[in-house]
């Protein structure tokens, strides 16, 4: 196998990968828009942060 | 020898950071929970696994929920706190008082976790290890101890069929 054949054979895998990717983003955003809509609006959660004054205690 | 030995030990915990971590859990714990110095506390985290298939791309997601676990011995009673791996904060507590959970368990398969059915329609999981590496995902602390405590106290008192 040529370097011409191997190099053409990862840029096909590496389109693949990326549009997998895009596909996989797009699908997951519409979904979350769509369970969004029948959520409607929640409260946030209750969160305690930790005291500053411990936060700078690393 | 000397650099052989070093080169393959495994990784070692940085027990300043974990001790940190370790008051940071006990600050946070005692922030949100009525006398939370009457509970002993261990780090452990919960995993939500969810498999899609979007055509041709298919895989699975795993959210890791981190947790602060407090037990108290003498009330039979176990109390969860979400937090994030950094502590920098924590969510509203939910307890588990024996008297009043459907069962619990010990699961072994597919993961080792500690199971709480409060009622028919939910459940936690709650993983926990002596110590994880990765920052990122888990809060770094060591605690052997505290696990075996943790899990004799489940095994041989809350544990409920």
């Amino acid at each position: 196998m040529s370097l011409g054949a191997i190099g053409a054979f990862l840029v096909v895998l590496l389109v693949v990968f990326v549009v997998g990717n895009l596909w996989f983003h797009f699908v997951e955003g519409v979904l979350e828009r769509i369970k969004g809509v029948f959520r409607g609006r929640r409260e946030p959660p209750a969160w305690h942060p930790l005291p500053p004054e411990q936060e700078d205690d690393k | 020898m000397g650099i052989f030995s070093k080169l393959f030990k495994g990784p070692e915990v940085d027990m300043e950071k974990s001790n940190a971590n370790a008051r940071k859990m006990r600050l946070l714990f005692d922030q949100v929970v009525e006398n939370g110095g009457d509970y002993r506390i261990i780090f452990g985290y919960t995993e939500d696994v969810a498999r899609f298939n979007y055509g041709f791309v298919h895989g699975s997601k795993t959210k890791i929920g981190n947790l602060i676990v407090g037990w108290n011995e003498a009330d039979q009673t176990i109390v969860v706190v979400p937090t994030v791996p950094d502590l920098s904060g924590c969510g509203d507590p939910t307890y588990y008082r024996r008297s009043e959970i459907l069962k619990a368990y010990r699961n072994k398969y597919p993961t080792d976790a500690f199971i709480i059915y409060p009622d028919k329609k939910s459940y936690i999981g709650i993983n926990a290890y002596d110590w994880l590496e990765d920052e990122s995902l888990y809060v770094y602390v060591s605690q052997e101890g505290e696990l075996a405590a943790f899990t004799q106290f489940f095994m041989n008192q809350f544990a409920k069929k």
